[in-house]
Order: structure tokens, then C-alpha cells, then sequence
């Protein structure tokens, strides 16, 4: 097939190019504090000698094939590079799936943007509360155009995008700031109205948080993890460890995590599908590797991890598409999309009721995931004999992944996915969901 | 007001060496230049926001090109008249980059076999640019080489069990690095008890940065920050100071002029002064909004209006070591650790999951796993033991403070 660039011999070489635009709008206690639209567009250039990678990036997207061309000067010319067990994984696509470019973010007005701002702002305004101190409304915009070209021949285009809109306010009570609110996801501004009684809802509960809440004594408890809480934890606590790069060559890794091997309860089933319509969507990834559904865990045993090339070659495993790249500006590297623990057949209210003494985690800011995970607890409540009782300060649950997976004891069938994440691995920021159920876990640290 | 044009930009060009599994992985360039073309007139900034080269004549112009975008600004644009500060010391090759780090990772894997290395050197160097239809003409430039290592022992079951990193504005003969290397590696494996008086002995860059989001002018005067009300009361310990100094030769690629153009006399602003609240920091808008004070600290915001920001905080150090501040104590260096977010009360808690103990000269060994809490008043009050004279470990300015350990 023709190609758009001319690839040097002897090497292997890819082209990513990545054109965005982006725009947001926020109102602060009425003001419009934040009004901005901007677009930018740039190219990751690679190429790889068999030893070693060459990259550059530029914004001038007309010097593309003369940074190429530089590049390969860098580097050995290697008549078997195509041999090399990395490459020779290294699919061959051609697609183009431009699903936006009708209601692209560039082509919408201002004004419907401003429209939908103002709705989140009446939200806010009309909250009432005298603990209230501030609001703030926003909107948000993503559009990501993506074109990849590769030596071996793949040519893909698509593109991608996504808008938020919340409301939050800021509730002081005895000089003690607590803020609380929600974001909403949709393809287009007018996706995003409506929403008015989950608002006046959360702002309720974040109210009697911040007046009501009373210390928790630190210690181990049964704690259910509302959805996005299990969202939360199934990226950090095992999402991570089956990103393979941290293993190629580690063998107490390889061992600890190998194919079969029983590494949670029956009811553990997590996926990475990067072929989904949310925020981790990535069709074909940053080596044009088309996604693909990786079963990472099915019914408790270890079925599945993400790959690069490099780390699929290296493991003797298939490629799964989750190569990724926070922006044009860098190297990809091992990363999860949207990443789930699918649900159960237990009701919520079921769940509490047979929990007896535990913690009740509803939301949850971040968390860090490694041997011990970290979940940081913004809004909890004591359960009692099955009822969810006073709202508790949790600041942190923490947990050994090699136990909690076991420990998970019921599983709902709320499931729900979450765009609002946004994940960070070796300095680079890329966008993710993350989705699940209502879960009760035996056992976490809770302080 | 006449119109006026203003344009702010960073030219900036990065070589690293990247390592994975102890082996080369890639050699990366990145050049980019970043431009804020901003037109003033009649009370409203047109801003257009753009990476790459721009002929100045079409930047302006699409500045203005989108009346319904030009944003509210009643404020005057700042006549700096003409300053240049330039921190460079010199220039390394990427040849010379590359032989660095394959010296570097010759030195890990040489005497530190029982790990597993990944990480990367960098050459970076900036130039960023102020200049105006009134007569400013700012400029800074900086030129960093910094070294990153994350490792793993070979038996560990974590994905990793710390890093390491420094910079240095001049390369020196690899003693910086070969003496971070050795105090984290070396006793990593030899076992030490958690102490009954826990120290941290960290950097402080994400502790300042904490206190200086509750010192920001807009939040003080709608009540939001806990440290309302407290302007001119002692809050923190009599040898706590806080400064935001934008002459500090410590910082990498800091400007002397704040988002707005506006530079402070002297280059600082002192926010704490022997534990009492002096000030908080705002820009033009902020400080006309709630009357208060105008501190010339704007946040650099190339693609829209600014607000209070964009400090280069410092904590004054004491005139003791580090092993002078701990008088016989140890300390604990956290390697690899999660903090939570400090609650209503300003509680938080701090998950050590590696750390190293160490009397501020030699590491004495590992310690297991355990988790503190700390309070954000009491870090800097009470718990605020100093800031070493000496750089120590982390080749940097390190604070010491008391926390307290949660069974």
C-alpha cells in the first residue's frame, strides 16, 4: 500500500500525530473565572534499531518527514530489524473511525456551552444552606484526533470526545471546610442538563457530613465500597499489577502472578477493554494495536494481564492493546483503559443488611495501589446491625492486595463505570474509567 | 486605555536517556515552544494560546479575533522595563547524557546486583520570555540535569520499593549520585526497628505547597481556608517562615516575574514570619475583589486570566545539620508512602510502606511497613523541628517534623 511518509530502510519507525482541542468554563461564587477554548496539535516521531529508541516530538506538523528522516541518522540501520520478537507481534491495521467530526468541540458555540454553565450555576445558586461559603460551576471539553502510521504499514485515524459539566460547593462548619459535588459526562454541552435532584441530593449528604461526621477509632473493619469506591480499588489494587512491564524479566513478579493461580475469591471477575465509549477509549493504542476484552481475573483466578509489544514478546503472551501515551509529547508505555469488576447478583440493601459492623465507604478522592493499597475516604458511615448509621471521618482504608481480593464477600448488582478518573504511572497522566459494584470486603485497615 | 500587546512564551529543549530492567530503552528529544499572545484594551484581555513557532503579527491577531472571548481585565499592564537572568552553567551533549547514564546504571548494576533499576537522565533547558508594547522585556534561563531511579529488589513482590533523584544545574564527577545511590541501597536490605519519637526527614516542596493553598488571598477572605481570621496571629512555631522567592538559585526554571508581569521588590514575599501569618497572596483581581493586599503573585497561565499562584516557597533553614536538628534521634526517610488528603480538622494520614532510618549521616536499615498521623497545624507548629543547613540524601533542602504512629 502507499504510504503517507517515506520509512527509512532498515529500521523500524512510527509516526503518532495528535490534534486537540480543549475547552473550559467555570463560574466561582458568579464570576466567570475560567472562559477558554484552545487547540494544539503535535506528532510523536519513534524509531527503533532493534537496540535502542529514538524519539522526538514537534508541534510543526509539516517537518514530520524531515524529523524522521533525522532520526534515522541517529540510528543502526539493521537489515533483520523486522525480525525482532517485538516488532513481529506488531499488528497491521489500517482503519479510520471519525465518530465526532460532525459535533466536534471547535465547531460548538460558545453559547451553548455558557448555557449549560449557567444551568450547573443555578444549581449551585439555588443551594441555600447557610454552611455554604463558595460554589463553583463548571464545564469541561476533550476532543482528540489521533493518527497513527507505522513502517510495517498500519494507518489508523479516529478520534474521540467527551464532556463534563458539575456543580460543587464548599460547606464550612466550625471554621472546618468540607467540599462536596458531582460531574456529569456527556458527548455534547446539552448531554449535560438536567441532573437537579442528584445535585440538591449530594449537597444534602455533604452537609450533614460536615456537620454531623465524628472521628472513627482506626482499626480493622468490614467496610462496603460503594461503586465508585470498588472502581477506585480495583484499578489501584490489582488494575496496576497487570500492567506486564513491571515484570518482563522479574521472576519472583512472574511467579507471584502466574497464569491459573487463585489470587481472589470466586465472585472476582475484572476486565480491560479499551474498546468502550468512555474515558479510557483507545481503539487502537499508541503501536496500533486494536483493542481488545482482557479478563485479567475471571471467578478469582489470574486469566490475563496488559502488554506493549515488548512485554508481550518478552512474556510469551498475545498483545492486548494497552499501549498508551499521556500525549504526543511522550513514549507509551503499559497502561490500563476501562478497567471493571463486574457485578454480582446481591441488592445493595442486601449487603448492608447482613453486615452487622463495618463502615459503609460512599466516595473516595484517590488512591495509590501497590502490595498495600491506599484508598483515600472522603465521605463514610458507621453500619450497625444492618442499618448505615452516623457519617464517620475515614481518611484512609488500606489493604494488602494479595488478601482483600479474597476478602471480597459479596458483590451487588449496582454496577456502575466512572469517568471522572485519571490515572499517573511513571510521570505520565492518561484517562481512564473505571467501573463496579457495590462490593463488601471482610476485612480493610480503616484509620 | 490604548491597546496594548503582550506576549509570554517558554522555548524549551529536552534530550533524556531512558533505562528499563537495567538496560537502555530510548533516547528522547523533546523541543517545544509555547506562546500566550495577549492584546489589552478597554477594561478586556484577548488571549490566544498556542505551542509551536507563530509568526507575533497572527498571534495578536487572533488574540483579538474572538470579541465574545476577550475576558474582563480593568487592571493595568505592567511596565517591567528591561531585566534578563541567566542561570545556566552549562550545556551537556546527548552524547555526553548518554554516557552519563550508562555510567550511572553501570554503577547500579555493578554494586547493587540484588535490584532491579528503571529510570532516566535528563538535559533540560528553558528559556522563558516576558515582553510588552509598554516596554517590558523579562527574561530567564535554565539548564537542569536530573537524574531519576526507581528500583526493586529482586525478591520484593512489590511492582517497585522506591526512588531516587536529584538534579544539578552543572554535572559534577557522579559523587551526588554514587552517594544517593549507595544511602538508599546499601543497608536496604538490613532490617531496623520503627523508633518510639518518629521524625520524617523529607522534602518539602508537597508540605509548603499544602500550607500555601490555605494562604491564598480569595480563599482567606471567603472563609474557606482554615487559616481565616488568622492573618497577624502566631499559628506555627516561633522558627517557622514561610517565603515565596522567585530569586531563589535553588529553584529550576523559575521566573522573577509573576502570570501578570508584576516582580516583587527584592524577589520575595515573606507569608510567615517566625510562626506569625503576615500575608496572603493574590494577584491583581483578587486583591481588587476583597481588598486585600496586592502581593505580585500571579500563576503563569498562558491560555486564560490568571489567579493568586505560582510560588517558588521556601522554608528558611536553620543554622544546625540535619544530624545537629535530630541531636542523637533518628529519622525516617520515606521511600515509598501515600498521604491522605488532611480532612476537615486537618488531620492526615501517612501509609510508610518503605522507608529507611537514619541519624542524618548513615542509614541504619529498613524499616517494615507502618502508618502516621500528623496534623497540618502541628507540622509546622509544635512538630516543626527545622530545615537542615545541609543537603543530605536527597541533595536538597529537607524539612524535619515529628509525626505519630498509628497502631
Amino acid at each position: 500500500m502507499s504510504q503517507k511518509y517515506r520509512f527509512p530502510e532498515g529500521l523500524y519507525a512510527d509516526i503518532r500525530i495528535e490534534e486537540n482541542c480543549t475547552a473550559q468554563l467555570v463560574k466561582f461564587n458568579g464570576e466567570l473565572v475560567r472562559d477558554k477554548m484552545q487547540t494544539e496539535a503535535g506528532a510523536l516521531i519513534r524509531v527503533y534499531d532493534g537496540k535502542l529508541w529514538y524519539t522526538t516530538s514537534t508541534n510543526e506538523l509539516s517537518e514530520i518527514q524531515k524529523e524522521l528522516d533525522a532520526l534515522a541518522e541517529l540510528a543502526t540501520p539493521n537489515p533483520d530489524i523486522f525480525e525482532d520478537p517485538a516488532l513481529k507481534l506488531l499488528e497491521v491495521n489500517t482503519d479510520e473511525r471519525l465518530q465526532y467530526e460532525d459535533r466536534k468541540l471547535e465547531n460548538i458555540e460558545r453559547e451553548r456551552f455558557l448555557r449549560v454553565l449557567d444551568h450547573y450555576a443555578g444549581l449551585c445558586e439555588a443551594e441555600n444552606a447557610p454552611e455554604k461559603t463558595t460554589w463553583a460551576a463548571t464545564i469541561n471539553g476533550e476532543y482528540l484526533k489521533k493518527s497513527f502510521y507505522s513502517a510495517k504499514g498500519s494507518a489508523i485515524t479516529y478520534d474521540y470526545q467527551l464532556c463534563s459539566a458539575g456543580a460543587w460547593c464548599t460547606f464550612v462548619v466550625d471554621g472546618q471546610p468540607t467540599e462536596g459535588g458531582r460531574q456529569f459526562f456527556g458527548v455534547v454541552p446539552e448531554d449535560l442538563f438536567g441532573n437537579e435532584d442528584i445535585v440538591k441530593a449530594v449537597f444534602a449528604r455533604y452537609i450533614d457530613y460536615a456537620k454531623n461526621a465524628v472521628p472513627i477509632e482506626p482499626g480493622e473493619y468490614t467496610c462496603i465500597l460503594s461503586p465508585i469506591a470498588t472502581a477506585m480499588f480495583a484499578h489501584e489494587s490489582f488494575g496496576h499489577k497487570s500492567e506486564a512491564d513491571y515484570m518482563l524479566n522479574d521472576k519472583v513478579l512472574r511467579d507471584e502472578w502466574v497464569m491459573g493461580k487463585k489470587v481472589g475469591s470466586d465472585l472476582v471477575t475484572i476486565v480491560d477493554s479499551g474498546d468502550l465509549p468512555n474515558h479510557g477509549y483507545v481503539p487502537y493504542d499508541d503501536e496500533g494495536t486494536k483493542a481488545r476484552e482482557t479478563k485479567l481475573i475471571t471467578n478469582g483466578v489470574l486469566t490475563g494481564r496488559l502488554h506493549d509489544s515488548n512485554s508481550a514478546a518478552t512474556l510469551a503472551e498475545e498483545l492486548t492493546g494497552n499501549c498508551r501515551a499521556q500525549d504526543y509529547g511522550r513514549s507509551p508505555v503499559v497502561r490500563m483503559t476501562n478497567t471493571f469488576l463486574l457485578g454480582g447478583k446481591d441488592s445493595f440493601e442486601d449487603i448492608v443488611a447482613d453486615t452487622k459492623d463495618g463502615i459503609y465507604v460512599y466516595a473516595v478522592s484517590d488512591g495509590t495501589g501497590n502490595s498495600t493499597f491506599v484508598l483515600n475516604a472522603t465521605v463514610c458511615y458507621r453500619i450497625r446491625d444492618g442499618k448505615i448509621c452516623e457519617p464517620v471521618r475515614v481518611r484512609m482504608l488500606t489493604g494488602s492486595v494479595f488478601q482483600t481480593l479474597f476478602d471480597i464477600d459479596r458483590v451487588g448488582s449496582d454496577f456502575t463505570m466512572f469517568n471522572e478518573f485519571v490515572c499517573g504511572k511513571m510521570g505520565q497522566s492518561v484517562r481512564v474509567s473505571a467501573g463496579g459494584p457495590s462490593i463488601r470486603v471482610k476485612k480493610l485497615q480503616v484509620s | 486605555m490604548a491597546k496594548i500587546t503582550e506576549k509570554h512564551s517558554a522555548l524549551s529543549k529536552v534530550g533524556k536517556y531512558t533505562f528499563e530492567e537495567n538496560k537502555p530503552k530510548a533516547f528522547e528529544r523533546k523541543n517545544t515552544t509555547e506562546s500566550s499572545y495577549r492584546v489589552y484594551e478597554d477594561g478586556k484581555v484577548g488571549i490566544f494560546y498556542h505551542w509551536g513557532q507563530m509568526d507575533d503579527e497572527e498571534g495578536f491577531a487572533k488574540a483579538v479575533a474572538v470579541p465574545d472571548r476577550a475576558r474582563p481585565y480593568p487592571f493595568e499592564p505592567e511596565n517591567g522595563g528591561t531585566r534578563s537572568r541567566d542561570k545556566t552553567e552549562c550545556t551537556v551533549t546527548d552524547r555526553e547524557l548518554m554516557e552519563m547514564g550508562d555510567a550511572y546504571m553501570e554503577y547500579l548494576t555493578s554494586n547493587y546486583p540484588d535490584f532491579i533499576f528503571a529510570g532516566d537522565v535528563k538535559a533540560e533547558w528553558m528559556r522563558q520570555t516576558l515582553t510588552n508594547s509598554l516596554g517590558t522585556d523579562f527574561s530567564n534561563t535554565d539548564f537542569a540535569v536530573s537524574a531519576g531511579f526507581r528500583f526493586k529488589h529482586r525478591n520484593s513482590r512489590d511492582l517497585m520499593d522506591g526512588y531516587f533523584s536529584f538534579s544539578l544545574r552543572k554535572p559534577d564527577d557522579g559523587t551526588v549520585f554514587r552517594t544517593m545511590a549507595d544511602l538508599y541501597l546499601a543497608n536496604f536490605g538490613t532490617p531496623a526497628e520503627i523508633p518510639e519519637e518518629i521524625i520524617l526527614d523529607m522534602q518539602y516542596y508537597g508540605l509548603a505547597g499544602s500550607l500555601a493553598g490555605e494562604l491564598n488571598a480569595e480563599a482567606l477572605a471567603l472563609g474557606t481556608s482554615r487559616l481565616a481570621g488568622k492573618i497577624g496571629e502566631k499559628v506555627f512555631a516561633d522558627d517557622f517562615s514561610l517565603v515565596h522567592d522567585a530569586g531563589d538559585k535553588e529553584c529550576w526554571f523559575s521566573r522573577f516575574w509573576d502570570g501578570e508581569g508584576s516582580v516583587l521588590p527584592e524577589d520575595k514575599l515573606v507569608l510567615v514570619e517566625n510562626g506569625v501569618i503576615k500575608t496572603g497572596y493574590s494577584d491583581k483581581r483578587v486583591a481588587a475583589k476583597y481588598n486585600v493586599p496586592y502581593t505580585r503573585t500571579a500563576a503563569h497561565n498562558y491560555s486564560d486570566l490568571t489567579s493568586p499562584g505560582g510560588l517558588n516557597l521556601r522554608i528558611p533553614r536553620s543554622e544546625k545539620t540535619v544530624k545537629e536538628l535530630l541531636a542523637g534521634r533518628y529519622a525516617v526517610i520515606p521511600v515509598s508512602a501515600t498521604s491522605s488528603p488532611a480532612d476537615a480538622n486537618g488531620d492526615t494520614s501517612l501509609v510508610l510502606t518503605t522507608s529507611l532510618l537514619w541519624d542524618g549521616e548513615r542509614v541504619v536499615g529498613r524499616l517494615p511497613e507502618f502508618k502516621v498521623k500528623a496534623n497540618f497545624f502541628d507540622m509546622f507548629g509544635k512538630d516543626f523541628i527545622g530545615v537542615g543547613s545541609d543537603d543530605p540524601i536527597y541533595n536538597d533542602k529537607q524539612i524535619l517534623i515529628r509525626v505519630y504512629r498509628v497502631k
